[in-house]
């Protein structure tokens, strides 16, 4: 493998628990325990797991939105971990992120230009509002949208709409990596088709890395290079995809693969 | 520019559609704006100017509202404490919602500062609101600027409760996340992309602090903290005059009803606007 | 007659000025022991038709504007709201999404249960905490009788929709509707709780209407399958009928949206568009302007129900025609 563009080593993220006793003291969560893995320029990894296993937060540390309890996270060769704030922001730009909900990540009081050129404006990628405003309409035409959709408010779009939105305040930048939580799982079957496509379309194009955290099995074979499957706070198996779905290891990766409901396919298709 | 007067005009009207007795107090919350700005135009008689003659005139003309024991006009002075009730209105809610505002949302944002503000304004909410406003005025001199001062600072406390938890809130919303994986910086997440969030629950808050500052203020001008004895305004009016209340019961009656009118007015306006603003009742179509 | 009919239910919710039709000309039926599965996406109808068969729609905003509902031979739409109550909860339950909201947070579950009870079967406080202990085995709660004192918050995800199912059966429902019961799941909890409600289903003969969005589930677990979009049943068969021809061309795209977990495909055969909004006014099919087969017809007429094979029905011009 090439340089890696991300290597986390021993990642454990623990959260005090608020008590359970009015008064007593706290005690750890241990949300993620001891996680390695890396990810090479352009490589899509899925991180799949069932709620509570501590994959979000994974994501989460790797954006800075949580502090680490211990590890060492590099991003193209700088300690990530132990940077400032104010020393992250440079990087910032290259690592974005996508959530999960589409009506809870635009600011519902920030039409969809303002927040489009948010990024762009902070990382001093456009130098007027006239330059903004072009790579704003480029961006959402990659997205399938139109300059139309500028002045109006998150609230006038479905959600598939606004996961494009999503994707495009994430793509606007050129970052090297992206950290997508769980991008399709709020979205209808027929729309989660069309963003899943998109996304996978747009990773193709621009070569960015991805680390996609997701619970569902056949979304995360459908996108990405390889899996790491987590449970309790730790990654049990890591492989390229066609092998963990073909000859899964661990027992808990194919618990995982025999609890999905399987649609019967017709002779016709 | 055309659209965002047509967006105002609509949302004024949805404030108020079936909302008949809301309405009725925004008309007369104008009328006495228009009486506080015209005032000196518009009074028959100079507010201070004292007729020995003419003192406990009954209503009639030219005393609308009859006379005080020095003779003065009631009605000139009610409409330049129309004045006051504005000037005392506005300038303890911008005090409050600003200073309040600062406080709440900074405590909020920044969790150690808040650890210390916020105690002391659990400190300050001690204290009822009157007897914090009694005791601030007696370290203070009468003026109209201390009033407005210490009338502010008595609800920037609770303004800044109750900003302090819907910052808390908002600081937590998947929203702000991604601005700030966009890269903003405090000032923006602060003021960009949690200060608009805060506006109409701000708005509402406003017109309760309103209503709450006229009968404050009423209330320390009766007690003779308030503004000196010689503006007028309409606690003074009541509190000059109470002893006449069995000889002249018009003196107390028209500032009483006045200050009544009015705080119940900016409450039905209040509560109107929290309720088309709320989004529990943003779907409610009147009628149905 | 079977237990549940449902016949030409239509629904209507408040627009800005006037009444829109969500669920139209809405018709099928299910038995004891049978499984029907709605399937469909987000704002098809699908839990309106559910809360209108349990009678939970009794607000200003959403009306049932015509059709009936016949409940073991009585049209639940003439009853009382009196007699509605006595039947709700008893002879039919239900069951909700969001095991973590819908019990009550400050009460014990086995309160909770005896509650439930209590609103139809009169029996001493003995016998209730008996009933609730025998409803908490059936559901496989480990430790139940520790866990009958446990608070909700205790419960993990799985274990309180099994409390939730628990409290559904207590008074042996002779029709179940589970809205979305396995969503807020983890998969392999999902399974748990699906096999669960079939395992009771074949002890009690109960009769269930499961609503999912997912086809797995639904393919899964159902006897017959109904797939709502935008308010109609537009195709409906036993479950082995439909996968093994599907007639309708939405169907067929949402069996193409989802990606499969046995084998790789580069893309996926997304359907174009988004369901339409409430307020969008469509004539003919709903489904022609996303559908890639669409002809002139189809803006015009609505199609019909077309009877096709054994208990096949389908709402398309062309069914049998296209190459799906």
């Amino acid at each position: 493998m090439s340089e890696p563009l991300l290597d986390v080593q021993g990642l454990k993220v623990y959260f005090s628990n608020p008590a359970t006793r009015l008064f007593s003291a706290h005690d750890a969560i241990k949300a993620v325990d001891g996680v390695s893995f890396q990810i090479a320029p352009g490589e899509v990894l899925s991180l799949v797991g069932e709620s509570g296993c501590g994959k979000t937060t994974v994501g989460r540390v790797l954006t800075r939105l949580e502090k680490a309890t211990a590890g060492r996270v590099s991003f193209s060769g700088h300690d990530m971990l132990d940077m400032s704030q104010h020393e992250f922001r440079p990087l910032r730009r290259h690592i974005q992120m996508i959530f999960q909900d589409p009506f809870a990540s635009l600011n519902p009081r920030l039409t969809i230009e303002q927040t489009l050129q948010e990024p762009l404006m902070i990382h001093k990628l456009a130098h007027n509002r006239a330059e903004a405003r072009r790579l704003v309409v480029d961006m959402l035409e990659k997205v399938g949208m139109g300059a139309d959709v500028l002045g109006r408010f998150p609230h006038e779009f479905s959600g598939g709409q606004r996961q494009r939105i999503g994707i495009a305040r994430a793509m606007i930048v050129k970052p090297q990596l992206i950290i997508a939580d769980e991008p399709v799982s709020a979205l209808d079957v027929s729309i989660q088709a069309q963003v899943l496509n998109l996304l996978k379309r747009l990773q193709a194009e621009s070569g960015v890395a991805m680390l996609f955290i997701s619970h569902d099995l056949a979304v995360v074979r459908h996108i990405s290079n390889r899996i790491a499957v987590m449970h309790e706070g730790r990654i049990v198996e890591l492989a390229q995809k066609t092998r963990l779905f073909e000859q899964p290891e661990h027992d808990y990766t194919q618990r995982l693969l025999k609890a999905i409901p399987r649609i019967p396919t017709s002779l016709g298709a | 520019m055309i659209d965002a007067i047509k967006n105002r005009a609509i949302s004024i009207r949805r404030v108020f559609a079936g909302r008949k007795v809301a309405a009725l107090g925004a008309i007369w919350l104008c009328i006495v704006l228009v009486a506080a700005v015209f005032a000196p135009w518009v009074a028959p008689f100079d507010p201070l100017e004292i007729d020995p003659v003419a003192r406990l005139t009954e209503p009639g003309a030219p005393y609308l509202f009859g006379t005080d024991h020095f003779g003065r006009d009631t009605f000139s002075r009610a409409l330049h404490g129309a004045r006051m009730a504005i000037l005392i209105g506005v300038g303890s809610v911008l005090i409050a919602l600003i200073l309040g505002g600062l406080v709440g949302m900074l405590s909020a944002y920044f969790t150690k500062l808040g650890h210390v503000l916020m105690r002391a304004v659990d400190v300050l909410m001690a204290f009822p609101a009157l007897l914090l406003a009694l005791v601030l005025m007696t370290l203070l001199e009468r003026s109209v600027a201390n009033t407005i001062i210490v009338i502010g600072l008595v609800y920037a406390a609770t303004t800044s409760r109750i900003l302090f938890g819907m910052t808390l809130k908002l600081k937590n919303d998947v929203f702000i996340d991604a601005a700030r994986c966009s890269g903003a910086g405090h000032f923006s997440l602060l003021f960009r992309h949690i200060l608009p969030n805060l506006l109409s629950p701000l708005l509402v808050q406003a017109t309760f602090i309103f209503a709450f500052a006229q009968l404050q203020a009423a209330a320390l001008d009766f007690l003779g903290l308030g503004l000196p004895p010689e503006v007028p305004s309409w606690g003074n009016m009541l509190s000059e005059e109470r002893i006449y209340i069995t000889r002249a019961p018009w003196l107390l009656l028209f500032p009483g009803l006045l200050i009544i009118f009015s705080v119940f007015s900016v409450n039905l306006v209040g509560d109107a606007m929290r309720d088309s603003l709320d989004p529990r009742f943003k779907d409610d179509i009147a009628g149905v | 007659m079977a237990l549940l009919e449902v016949e030409n239910l239509e629904i209507a919710v408040a627009g800005q000025s006037e009444w829109l039709p969500v669920v139209e000309d809405c018709s099928f039926s299910v038995d004891n022991n049978q499984t029907l599965g709605i399937v469909g996406e987000s704002g098809c109808g699908k839990s309106l038709t559910a809360m209108a068969i349990m009678g939970l729609l009794e607000q200003s905003q959403v009306n049932i504007t015509n059709g009936k509902i016949w409940l073991d031979g009585e049209n639940l739409l003439d009853m009382s709201a009196g007699d509605r109550r006595r039947i709700m909860g008893d002879t039919m339950s239900m069951i909700f999404q969001e095991p973590m909201t819908s019990l009550n947070p400050v009460y014990r579950i086995g309160d909770q249960i005896v509650e439930a009870l209590r609103q139809h079967r009169k029996m001493t406080s003995a016998e209730y905490r008996t009933r609730a202990l025998q409803l908490l085995e059936m559901v496989n709660i480990p430790d139940f009788q520790q866990r009958i004192n446990s608070y909700p918050h205790q419960l993990s995800g799985g274990q309180r929709q099994r409390v939730m199912i628990a409290m559904a059966l207590s008074c042996d429902p002779k029709l179940l509707i589970a809205d979305e019961p396995t969503t807020a799941l983890d998969v392999t909890v999902q399974n748990e709780v699906l096999e669960l409600m079939l395992d009771l289903q074949r002890r009690t003969g109960t009769a269930i209407i499961l609503i999912s969005h997912d086809m797995g589930v639904i393919a899964q677990t159902c006897d017959e399958v109904a797939v709502m979009y935008r308010g109609r049943i537009i195709e409906s068969s036993t479950t082995a009928g439909l996968f093994a021809n599907v007639l309708h061309p939405y169907t067929r795209g949402l069996l193409n949206s989802i990606p499969a977990i046995d084998s790789e495909t580069e893309w996926l055969d997304a359907i174009p568009g988004r369901v339409p909004m409430l307020e969008e006014k469509l004539s003919g099919c709903a489904f022609h302007p996303r559908c890639s087969y669409s002809q002139p017809k189809c803006a015009d007429t609505l199609p019909a129900a077309l009877s096709i094979g054994e208990s096949h029905l389908v709402r398309c011009h062309f069914a049998g025609e296209l190459e799906l």
